[in-house]
């Protein structure tokens, strides 16, 4: 059996975990981290991509704005490439008249010092002219749009760059607990690479429970108690980016009160509904209806545009003592020592936070590690930013004004998102990719309108022939960061993405030693089955339409329901089959508490 | 006034146009956007997987299809007799020689063709271009599949090791994109039109020679020409010195552009008006009343200049269900036939929409659901007429999903057909 031995093992690679590995990294720990599946494959790959100015948050919880508003200004500079300055507004929509929000608003914001501004109902028209034309005031703040994908790959690239250890699908069988001179100690992990079966024991000084909504489940693992309750958030993504700016309703937080354009697309969410466990998670037509009733208050007409798709991600909301229901249960960070809890040594986890504060929720761990490692290392991350930052915020338009510049129409993978041929290669060289939908998380493969009805199979058709070749390295599920430079920040960026360079892999290719599960079949199917569970629940209209496009090209065209190989699953096969599809419209439960 | 408007451009507007028009009724086809002619294999599929053996192809059609008659007496070739839809393929077949694009079946009569997909997968199909016939799985010269570096719509080695699974002997080669186009943003359709050049299908016919084994056959993707398409062949076969073939693409389909534009030629031959662009937005019609049908008086397309009415005796409705736009359908569950609202089998709620799963064998119930109609394809609600001068053919039609048991061109072709009759022999 394989041994690894390192100071520090995260156990999560969402953006908490890859915040901490980043962290401890720099700080000069030699750090590994384990991720399950692939990196976001959890809650930070299922959210709004909103970076909080704090507003939200500013009459409820004034501490958390406070935290949101330094974050925000930080990850502005330290994760610049992976951010849209957008800009948000709050505004007060005829529903939303009738109290003194907007002044506690206002006072809140001041207090924590996050700039906000009313301007004229008029001027925000001018700017977002599908808004509602009812409004009554508007106050901006320095809301953003983020890309939680790249940002957690950029993190990790600057873990790797660092000296840390990234190893996704590698699953977490149990911590080995150890009684010494009567205390217990967390000593390390028995994990296993899900596509090779592979065991492997990690020897680590100190353990980070980083696992988000899978946190209790972990700690539980080690004999220590830690609660979450799993607040599930429905999010809809139209087709069309509606809005500009992030729009937020100028109230007391609730759901669907929150409008996030993303890259080509507008994201509306969510719902709050606590579920028993983190996966997996049904949408419910309430939910999705709530969305497009919500929506149709911040931009009438919402609900008749095209919708591309749904998904629901869970909040790991910590709670010392159960008091029910959803959103009001602290978001805060929740660090917890477990050798003061529980008197169990070695072991921390972290959860709670949003997306927002996760360098601050890293830094506040590796603090932490630093007193039980009896040692004082200063925190660098607020200042030092991770490699890509250099090339400043995206922006809408800059693939296309890539492709257009340097004439790349014909090497156009997937034309809704403009993801060419080259960034497809170089993702794959670079990014440990077990299917067609890690991909999509480093290059936005599939995301369009079509859902994957085009390049699903020209995405197949390049990976079968950079395998033949020998140039899809697989080896990389058990790389060593030292055997190669990482750059997969730059994959969305404007200056890096369309630079050819498959030579930065280790060249080894599929080796007998590193049994895979490539096959094109499988990866046709499991693709074409992970767009349609998220299509399902808002299919109607023209996306049905598109959709039924898809099945005239996958089923009369290409026949892929009658390809060899159809017994062959992957790790995460089981995940996409799970059954979205609408059920019996039922109003929304009452939330308790 | 015209005899009949044809609204819809796909294969079963067309046929139904051809047949009125053969009769010597005056027709004129409108149609908002293109049929799915443009997006598939141009492949005519009669029945390749019956909905009670869906694992298994159906190697004999006409055997099959008269089981599936009898066990779901209500699909759409349940209209038709056997004879009926016999005639009305070889009418098709008869049709694509008199216009210079002509199909073939297989040797034996009641057999399907086994053709290798764009992922090489065996499709079940009745009658394929003659370009497309040379790749026969059934035959047994090994086939060289040459693809062109840098094409993204084609993928040689994906067909050849799926065709190897499958016991096909096969290999797969490649020539620079460079050979046959100039242009950075080549679609398909761009490299058709190349190849129509004599100079650069030379070229193609030499490298093709230096590549290819004696005995062999070369399967190519389908852009052998797009107006020259039988001389490209010809040429490739004879510098190359064995058979060529085509695989069909992912979109836009060369070998369904053919067809349409051979189809809209012969059909501007006879006169017949074909006005794309034009959505029908509304139609004046009476409704049924008192036992006696409503009647359709005009319908109305929108243009960029201004609406448009068109008068006719006789309308076809020829839109294409959910995939061709003739239905709409909303978050509420809605689904609704979009210009004369006609009653749908369509379940009105989205929990009874779908199967689990996107490649689920029995498919999904929304796009089984459809327009009912009469043996003479006229819509009714609850067996009584609701026009009396409208008929409805093709996609549209209820109780088939024409996608999952393959039988999408032939369903239209013999529904169109058949259709377009019924109204000349009015």
């Amino acid at each position: 059996m394989h041994k690894l031995q390192t100071e520090v093992l995260v156990i999560g690679g969402g953006a908490t975990g890859t915040g901490v590995v980043w962290d401890a990294a720099l700080r000069g720990f030699k750090t590994i981290l384990v991720e399950r599946r692939d990196l976001t494959h959890g809650t930070t790959g299922r959210f709004h991509g909103l970076l909080h100015s704090g507003g939200r948050y500013a009459v409820k919880d004034p501490h958390g704005a406070e935290e949101c508003i330094r974050e925000n200004q930080i990850l502005r500079k330290t994760h610049a490439h992976c951010i849209e300055d957008t800009s948000g507004f709050f505004v007060v929509t005829p529903e939303d008249e009738g109290d003194d929000y907007p002044e506690k608003f206002v006072a809140g914001c001041n207090a924590v010092g996050i700039p906000c501004s009313e301007i004229p109902v008029a001027e925000a028209l001018r700017r977002e002219p599908l808004l509602n034309p009812r409004i009554s005031r508007v106050f901006e703040v320095p809301d953003g749009s983020a890309d939680g994908f790249l940002a957690a790959h950029a993190t990790v690239n600057a873990a790797r760059v660092a000296g840390a250890q990234i190893m996704t699908y590698h699953e977490v069988d149990e911590l080995i607990v150890e009684e010494r001179s009567g205390e217990r100690h967390v000593v390390g992990a028995r994990v296993h690479n899900v596509v090779t079966g592979e065991h492997i024991v990690i020897y680590a000084d100190i353990i980070v429970n980083a696992a988000g909504a899978w946190s209790g489940k972990l700690a539980a693992m080690a004999g220590a108690e830690v609660v979450i309750l799993p607040s599930k958030g429905t999010m809809v993504a139209m087709n069309h980016r509606l809005v500009n700016t992030v729009i937020n309703r100028c109230k007391m937080p609730s759901d669907g009160d929150i409008l996030v354009p993303s890259h080509t697309v507008c994201i509306i969410g969510t719902t709050s509904v606590t579920v028993p466990n983190p996966e997996p998670l049904r949408i419910e037509p309430w939910e999705v209806q709530k969305m497009l009733d919500e929506g149709e208050k911040i931009v009438p007409g919402f609900s008749k545009a095209r919708v591309l798709r749904a998904w629901a991600g869970v909040r790991p909301l910590f709670q010392e003592t159960y008091t029910g229901g959803g959103r009001d249960v602290t978001r805060k960070l929740a660090l917890l020592d477990h050798s003061q809890r529980e008197g169990i040594k070695g072991f921390l986890t972290i959860t709670g936070g949003k997306w927002t504060t996760f360098r601050l929720m890293a830094e506040a761990t590796v603090d932490t590690i630093c007193e039980h490692l009896g040692t004082q290392r200063p925190c660098t991350t607020a200042t030092t930013p991770v490699p890509g930052a250099e090339q400043g915020n995206y922006w809408v338009g800059h693939r296309l004004h890539d492709v257009e510049e340097q004439r790349l129409q014909g090497d156009l993978i997937c034309e809704c998102e403009l993801v060419t041929r080259t960034m497809l290669e170089n993702a794959v060289q670079r990014n440990p990719a077990l299917t067609l939908d890690d991909l999509r998380r480093d290059v936005r493969l599939g995301k369009g309108p079509c859902q994957g009805g085009f390049c699903t199979y020209r995405a197949v058709g390049i990976l079968n022939e950079m395998e033949s070749a020998g140039n899809w390295n697989h080896d990389m599920l058990d790389e060593s960061a030292d055997t190669m430079q990482w750059n997969a920040a730059h994959l969305q960026s404007p200056a890096h993405n369309l630079t050819r360079d498959v030579t930065a892999g280790n060249g080894k290719g599929h080796s007998a030693e590193s049994p895979t599960v490539f096959n094109p079949n499988l990866l046709l199917r499991d693709f074409l089955q992970e767009r349609w569970k998220g299509v399902t629940p808002v299919l109607w209209g023209r996306q049905l339409k598109q959709e039924r496009l898809d099945e005239l090209i996958y089923l009369s065209l290409m026949n892929i329901d009658h390809l060899p190989d159809d017994e062959l699953a992957s790790p995460v096969t089981d995940f996409y089959n799970f059954d979205t599809t609408p059920g019996p419209f039922e109003p929304e439960p009452k939330k308790v508490g | 006034m015209l005899d009949l408007v044809v609204i819809g451009a796909g294969l079963s507007g067309l046929m139904a146009a051809y047949t009125a028009a053969q009769s010597g009724l005056t027709v004129r086809v409108i149609n908002k956007g293109l049929g799915s002619m443009h997006w598939g294999a141009g492949t005519v599929d009669v029945l390749g997987y019956a909905p009670d053996a869906p694992e298994k192809p159906v190697q004999h059609p006409f055997t099959a299809l008269a089981n599936l008659v009898v066990q779901y007496p209500d699909h759409p070739y349940g209209l038709l007799s056997s004879d009926e839809i016999r005639a009305g393929l070889a009418s098709f077949v008869a049709l694509t020689e008199e216009i210079g694009l002509p199909y073939r079946g297989s040797a034996e009569s009641d057999q399907n063709l086994f053709l290798p997909s764009p992922a090489g997968a065996a499709r079940p199909v009745y009658l394929a271009p003659e370009a497309q016939s040379a790749g026969d799985l059934s035959r047994s010269e090994p086939m060289l599949i040459v693809g062109f570096k840098g094409m993204r719509d084609f993928f040689p080695d994906l067909i050849v090791q799926n065709l190897a699974k499958q016991g096909h002997q096969a290999r797969s080669a490649f020539l620079p994109l460079s050979l046959v186009t100039d242009r950075i943003d080549a679609n398909t359709v761009h490299l058709a039109e190349a190849l129509d050049d004599l100079e650069r299908r030379t070229r193609l016919g030499h490298e093709l020679k230096k590549l290819v084994k004696i005995g062999e056959r070369i399967g190519l993707p389908a852009i052998l020409g797009m107006n020259d398409h039988s001389v490209v062949i010809a040429d490739l076969e004879r510098l190359s010195g064995v058979p060529v073939f085509e695989i069909p693409t992912l979109p836009p389909s060369v070998p369904g552009i053919r067809l349409y534009k051979a189809l809209r030629s012969r059909l501007l031959e006879l006169g017949v008006r074909i006005e794309a662009g034009m959505e029908v937005v509304s139609a004046e019609m009476t409704a049924r009343h008192n036992g006696t049908p409503g009647s359709i008086q005009s319908v109305i397309s929108a243009t960029s200049a201004r609406p448009y009415k068109h008068r006719a005796h006789n309308y076809l409705l020829a839109t294409g269900g959910i995939l061709g736009g003739g239905f709409n359908s909303d978050h509420t569950g809605h689904v609704w036939e979009t210009i004369f609202d006609l009653p749908l089998t369509v379940p009105q709620d989205r929990s009874m929409w779908f199967a689990s799963g996107f490649l689920s064998p029995t498919g999904h119930p929304i796009f089984h659901g459809g327009v009912v109609v009469n043996d003479v394809f006229q819509p009714v609600d609850g067996g009584k007429l609701i026009f009396s001068n409208l008929w409805v053919a093709g996609n549209i039609l209820a109780n088939a999903d024409p996608i999952l048991e393959r039988s999408l061109e032939g369903s239209a072709i013999v529904t169109g057909i058949a259709a377009g009759k019924a109204i000349a022999n009015l």
